[in-house]
């Protein structure tokens, strides 16, 4: 009867152990959002032939975004509310802003005006 | 945006510079044309034309050159110059002082008629003539006037 308990016991422990050590249910299996739980941490838009190459980014708060010149011209990204600005960037530098708010960055090249972009952090 | 949109294009911050540039070239290498022509050819009237032309060219330097140093403090916020930018910025300097020299020496023959023009302005002219080709090209390179944007 002792060895019967005993063994009931530690099955009843060990039950209650796997149960509180297995994975939790994560977002994507309960349904919500998977950029809730799988936001990219960095982001890259690339500067070639006169244009940003994505015209419009959407990113998470806290991404990091970096623009890389591959333009035989030396180009610029600025925000048009001046929330970010990079220096002359050369053929081959690269640019790196981290977006801590939600809201709508659009952006120029302040040599070539008619260079524009637009962030959307959400 | 509409071109004829007045506000819009007097208050561009910098795209004065890039009209402004096409008189000082247009207007300096007709007066080099005229004057190897007026050279060549011994007539006062072409003389004149190419001297009138090379003034207004040394003239127009001046805003061409203002707009641009705005260009570089408005838009780039004064920044350092490196690469390109530099280069477009030494030649333009140095283009628009060779159309200086040459202006000048052609000003002082216009106000004494009885001296000759001399005849090294014809090596000066075409050095000008090279210089100012360099800056337009260097220029039209970084506006993307060679380019697909």
């Amino acid at each position: 009867m002792k060895n019967s308990l005993l063994i009931f016991s530690i099955g009843i422990a060990a039950v209650a152990s796997s149960a509180l050590s297995a994975p939790k249910p994560n977002a994507l299996q309960t349904g919500a959002p998977a950029s809730a739980q799988q936001a990219p941490a960095a982001a890259e838009v690339k500067i070639d032939n006169f244009s940003f190459s994505l015209a419009t980014l959407t990113i998470a708060v806290g991404t990091t975004v970096t623009w890389t010149n591959n333009d035989d011209i030396p180009h610029t990204v600025v925000g048009t509310d001046k929330a970010f600005k990079s220096k002359v960037l050369d053929t081959g530098e690269k640019f790196s802003f981290t977006f801590t708010k939600a809201g709508e960055y659009p952006y120029f090249c302040s040599i070539h005006p008619k260079m524009t972009g637009k962030v959307v952090v959400q | 945006m509409n071109p004829f949109d007045i506000k819009s294009v007097l208050l561009a911050k910098h795209a004065q510079h890039v009209v402004l540039i096409h008189f000082p070239i247009a207007l300096f290498i007709m007066g080099v044309a005229f004057d190897f022509v007026a050279q060549w050819t011994g007539k006062k009237s072409l003389a004149a034309a190419a001297r009138y032309n090379l003034l207004a060219a040394a003239v127009s330097t001046l805003p061409t050159l203002a707009t641009g140093l705005l260009a570089w403090r408005i838009a780039l916020e004064g920044e350092h110059l490196k690469g390109i930018l530099l280069m477009h910025l030494v030649f333009a300097w140095i283009s628009s002082a060779s159309l200086w020299v040459i202006g000048w020496v052609h000003y002082r023959a216009g106000q004494r008629p009885e001296v000759a023009l001399p005849s090294y302005r014809l090596s000066l002219e075409a050095v000008g003539v090279l210089l100012i080709t360099v800056t337009g090209h260097l220029g039209g390179f970084l506006s993307g006037v060679n380019g697909p944007g």
